[in-house]
């Protein structure tokens, strides 16, 4: 399994992301960037506060780290179409993350491409405001 | 074997006189009604009062829809920090010019507590009844409540310090003012490298505007231990139909996948 990384700004979807886990800091996600990684997912938590998923990344030389990829709560994955077995360990995913600035491998969550070519993303933390 | 007696004697009459054992064991009385009444105790909430000018009764959303950065309560305008309060201030200054956070606390599992709690990005259930108002958070689920029914702040000698502190609230017209204090001192920030202390005292004056869609709170926040003069913000929610809130707990294995709050840009 190879790595994909691509890097790319994606000004529209930062904003939402951050929005979405804004409870605690994001110092150390590089918010200028996404990056897109493939690899076989070892694990998925539907939880709160945050859901997350851990994925075995292979890179060029053939050496495997674990990806930690921390998303935002059930609550809004689900309006985003995601439910609690929309991924299971074993299947092959492509990430789109904005990564660890210290290189280290992990991030946040942007979005999803699933082995049906499905691609989900995460809906904005906050709701429609009331008629005005 | 006599002193073992006497003890085994002791234990069982604790045991009788617990409220625990008493209450499977004898008729069903009511408790007397000792004053001060708890807010949900049927007498208090019996009492007549007058009619609250509005029922906050609802699920609130904090309103970033002009700034993400509505979950601050630092100063808008020039301050004064006391010299331990600013040792932390630049300390996170310092840790921001270099990309970095200082002491992400609530990244750490710490409660948020007031008034920071009022603004996570998580929705704040409120139930009103004629004696208080629970506020609980979907961050934490973070219980918050504010007594109503005239009763005032606690002995200082007696009341355990909290992150939401103790609120006792009043009517003013069509305004609720809510005044809190006795806050704990320690993992308690009220914005970045703003740290509560043990004199924090806030006042909230409420109200419910645009047809009850929107609760909007002035804030005035003075702190002799971390600043000089009091600070003011207002700040807006608005009512949200199609949420609840959930339970929320922040685990201890949590942050073993969390690598914003592992990374080595935290500074503790």
């Amino acid at each position: 399994m190879k790595a994909l990384l691509v890097g790319s700004v994606c000004a529209i979807v930062l904003s939402i992301a951050s929005a979405a886990l804004a409870h605690h800091s994001a110092a150390g996600i590089d918010q200028t960037r996404t990056v897109t990684i493939v690899g076989i997912l070892k694990e998925f938590k539907w939880a709160n506060p945050h859901s997350w998923m851990d994925v075995d990344v292979t890179d060029e030389k053939g050496e495997t780290k674990v990806w930690s990829v921390e998303m935002t709560s059930p609550t809004f994955l689900a309006r985003a179409g995601w439910k609690s077995n929309t991924v299971k360990p074993g299947d092959k995913v492509t990430l789109t993350v904005r990564p660890l600035r210290s290189g280290d491998p992990g991030g946040m969550f942007v979005s999803i491409t699933l082995p049906d070519g499905r691609v989900l993303g995460q809906a904005p933390a906050a709701p429609r405001a009331p008629s005005q | 074997m006599r002193m073992y007696y006497v003890a085994f004697t002791c234990a069982l009459g604790l045991a009788v006189a617990s409220p625990g054992f008493a209450q499977g064991q004898r008729p069903a009385t009511p408790a007397p009604e000792r004053e001060p009444l708890g807010a949900l105790a049927r007498a208090n909430l019996a009492k007549p009062r007058p009619k609250p000018p509005f029922d906050l009764t609802g699920t609130w959303f904090i309103d970033q829809r002009n700034s993400q950065n509505t979950w601050r309560f630092g100063p808008t305008g020039p301050f004064k920090l006391t010299p331990e309060a600013q040792v932390h201030y630049d300390a996170a200054k310092k840790a921001q010019a270099e990309g970095k956070v200082y002491r992400d606390d609530i990244g750490q599992c710490w409660p948020a507590g007031l008034p920071i709690i009022m603004t996570r990005v998580w929705p704040i259930a409120m139930v009103q009844v004629p004696t208080a108002i629970y506020m609980i958070s979907g961050f934490m689920n973070s219980l918050r409540t504010v007594y109503l029914d005239g009763r005032p702040h606690s002995d200082p000698d007696v009341v355990v310090p909290s992150f939401n502190g103790e609120s006792i609230g009043r009517w003013e017209g069509d305004t609720l003012v809510i005044d809190t204090k006795y806050f704990v001192n320690d993992h308690h920030w009220i914005d970045s490298g703003i740290p509560a202390s043990d004199q924090l005292h806030i006042v909230e004056r409420i109200k419910l505007i645009n047809s009850g869609n929107t609760l909007e709170i002035e804030y005035t926040m003075a702190d002799p231990k971390g600043w000089e003069g009091d600070w003011k913000v207002t700040k807006r929610w608005n009512r949200v139909e199609d949420m609840d809130i959930a339970e929320v707990s922040c685990l201890p294995d949590l942050n073993q996948h969390m690598p914003s709050t592992q990374s080595k840009e935290n500074v503790r």
